[in-house]
């Protein structure tokens, strides 16, 4: 778990490198083994909400092969030589999302704001960091918490078909978008009352170099 | 005035967290209200004179809508948030984050992220937040919400050793004893209209000023709801453990053993973070389970989607806004009605939601969005929901409606309809004179386990509540008991 409290920014340039050498690579096989060998990281660094990362990149592993192979096919290429094509297409925005999955889910904004304060960032950027990266992982729980209250209320939405799981999936669009109003509207209230302010350059409590500190006091331990 | 805490007391809706967000400078800096005249002054200055910045640096706000001032940071990210944005150095920031832990006893929170504690810790760590600066000007809109006796005593404490830290203190609530203490000055908010100011002392004694503005009196004698035969078993939980655990590894629930009894309402009482909130969500399904067997009217429910289980189990949460997703409050009701399944019978069913909707007030508000609805609105709807779901069980987390005399009269018509159909409910809460006035038993959870189930006349003798190191209910009676005796 350690490697989760690297500095953001280590992070991100570590996942702009992935990127790059995902889509730098000649072959086809190159670029499948480094997406194989970056879930395989996924997987063994334990990084929260996996699943259904993972169920994202079956789906997008089966978009990108089929528009792609039924493009190539189009233009008068044989299935056999599309595959690979396609295969190193999708392989490539794998190991792109998982990169930066990680840094997402293992960068919390408080984590964040303290990386971004200690190398004395101006404001903006500080906030626009910690949102961009920290929001998403909010919307998801809150996604979750939406289909709970749907559960706590009686709608069966996992004992049914894969299409009905999919159109209350898309029902909870509407209550998802009025939280993310309220959400950003409690962010708004945080930072004027706590005094965020654009002209300041911000500090932070937290010791900051190639980790940041994940706590001030270790957690406690009951016999 | 310096020196001179006040207190702003009100039913639901007289308009208190308006006027505390005013004095707050809320609105009109970041609310800004469709009208809005008058003045508000801090130390002789008009806060409409002073710069957004500035007013926030001299006075510090916790809501009683707490979760609409916090993100996804951690305890000491929230604590420390004000200091790092005005640019403290580190050294400075450290020591005050750790004289705040300390002081607040939210050392054991270290690490973890605001948004996933229990209500009354994330209450704590925002008051620690308000504190950091050392504002002039506190303002605490129903600070004791959500938070157990003990960690009121707490905060009394801390509030009454502000002293020239914090000069001036505001506090609103709807529950006057609990902070009677620590105020100087009480005034009473009615239908927008506030009172004059008087001694606290004094007012907290008197009963007739309390009911006129629609309030509990702080020293109210019990009215205990009488209790009823109890029928079959609704509810039967066997052996529970949760897999959610604790920082050292410990499950959160450890053999939970519990049973619900057509007829009754049991009040669960236990300290913060003490697994109430994961409890009941293990029984609907919503947090997964290692062992233990739930039944639900007689059926193993082992196998059932949480769904089937909130058909017969209706939960109300403190926060109602985290269960309604539709556009219209008649749209909640028919889908309590209906679990979402299309009703052929549509019209009868809407007649049938009205009904329900009328008897608690409801009725004007049918087409209304249910998030326009206010906090005691939503929580009436709530009533009317698991009232029209006809569940045989339900479930209340800490409703905030029973503090003041309307809402304790909706939420004893929804106990005694209830009851009056055979069905149950579980109340857990902290108000302990509630549980005292409408519980027939008590369980008391400590440490993953359930401690204590009896009558609830006889736990607060018990070695179990004592544990908890809470004054019982209406201590105050005790003593007057005791004086009274020949």
């Amino acid at each position: 778990m350690r490697l989760h409290e690297v500095n953001f920014f280590v992070k991100l340039a570590g996942a702009f490198a992935v990127m790059l050498t995902a889509w730098l690579v000649p072959g086809w096989q190159y670029g499948v083994a480094i997406s194989a060998l970056m879930l395989a990281f996924l997987w063994a660094q334990r990084v929260p909400g996996l699943a259904g990362y993972m169920k994202g990149v079956g789906l997008l592993t089966v978009l990108v092969m089929g528009s792609w192979v039924l493009n190539l096919m189009v233009q008068g290429m044989s299935l056999l030589d599309a595959l690979p094509i396609a295969a190193g297409m999708a392989a490539r925005l794998v190991t792109t999302t998982a990169a930066f999955y990680f840094v997402m889910e293992t960068s919390t904004p408080g984590s964040i704001l303290a990386a971004a304060s200690a190398a004395r960032l101006p404001p903006v950027a500080t906030l626009v960091l910690s949102l961009t990266f920290g929001i998403i992982p909010m919307l998801r729980e809150d996604f979750q918490r939406i289909a709970d209250a749907q559960r706590a209320r009686g709608m069966e939405i996992d004992d049914v078909s894969l299409a009905l799981k999919l159109r209350y999936a898309l029902a909870r669009g509407v209550p998802l978008l009025v939280q993310a109003i309220r959400m950003a509207h409690a962010i708004s209230v945080s930072l004027s009352i706590y005094g965020f302010d654009m002209r300041h350059k911000r500090t932070t409590w937290r010791n900051v170099g190639l980790f940041v500190e994940p706590q001030l006091y270790p957690r406690k331990v009951h016999s | 005035m310096p020196g001179q805490p006040l207190l702003v007391c009100g039913a639901t809706g007289s308009g208190k967290t308006t006027l505390l967000q005013t004095m707050a400078g809320l609105i009109p800096f970041l609310v800004r209200p469709q009208a809005f005249s008058g003045s508000v002054c801090l130390d002789g200055q008009p806060l409409s004179g002073m710069t957004k910045d500035a007013v926030f640096s001299a006075i510090s706000v916790v809501s009683q809508a707490v979760e609409d001032q916090l993100w996804d940071l951690s305890v000491e990210d929230l604590i420390a948030f004000p200091l790092e944005n005005r640019g403290l150095a580190k050294p400075k920031i450290r020591e005050r984050l750790q004289e705040l832990l300390d002081e607040l006893e939210l050392t054991g929170l270290c690490g973890r992220r605001v948004l996933t504690l229990s209500g009354g810790e994330r209450r704590m760590v925002a008051i620690a937040a308000a504190l950091a600066i050392a504002p002039r000007l506190l303002v605490l809109d129903e600070p004791t919400t959500g938070l157990d006796p003990a960690a009121r005593q707490r905060l009394v404490r801390i509030l009454r050793g502000l002293g020239k830290e914090v000069p001036s203190l505001v506090i609103a609530e709807q529950d006057p004893a609990s902070v009677g203490e620590i105020v100087s000055e009480v005034a009473l908010l009615r239908e927008g209209r506030l009172g004059g100011t008087r001694p606290a002392l004094s007012l907290m004694k008197e009963d007739a000023p309390w009911r006129e503005a629609g309030i509990l009196p702080p020293f109210l004698y019990p009215n205990r709801s009488p209790a009823r035969a109890t029928g079959e078993t609704l509810l039967a939980v066997d052996g529970l453990k949760s897999r959610l655990a604790r920082a050292d590894g410990r499950a959160v629930l450890q053999g939970i053993d519990l049973e619900i009894r057509a007829g009754e309402v049991v009040g669960l009482i236990g300290r913060n973070g003490a697994g109430k909130t994961t409890l009941f969500q293990s029984i609907l399904g919503l947090s997964p389970t290692t062992a233990g067997t739930i039944a639900i009217g007689g059926e193993c429910a082992d196998g059932w989607s949480s769904a089937r289980r909130a058909r017969s189990i209706a939960l109300l949460p403190q926060n109602m806004r985290r269960i309604l997703f539709h556009m219209t409050v008649m749209e909640e009701v028919t889908f309590a009605i209906t679990a979402g399944k299309k009703s052929s019978v549509r019209q009868s069913v809407e007649d049938q939601a009205m009904t329900v909707l009328r008897k608690y007030g409801l009725g004007d508000d049918a087409g209304t969005n249910p998030f326009a609805l206010s906090s005691r609105q939503q929580a009436l709807l709530g009533l009317v929901c698991a009232e029209a779901a006809n569940a045989a069980v339900a479930i209340l987390d800490e409703p905030l409606l029973a503090r003041d005399l309307e809402g304790r009269r909706m939420l004893q018509l929804f106990l005694d309809t209830a009851l009056d159909r055979g069905r149950a409910a579980m109340m857990i809460s902290h108000d302990l004179e509630l549980v005292e006035d409408v519980t027939s038993r008590v369980l008391i959870l400590d440490d993953g386990e359930i401690a204590f189930t009896g009558e609830t006349e006889a736990a607060w003798e018990t070695p179990a509540f004592g544990k908890l190191g809470w004054a019982p209910p209406r201590p105050w009676l005790k003593q007057e008991r005791r004086h009274a005796a020949p």
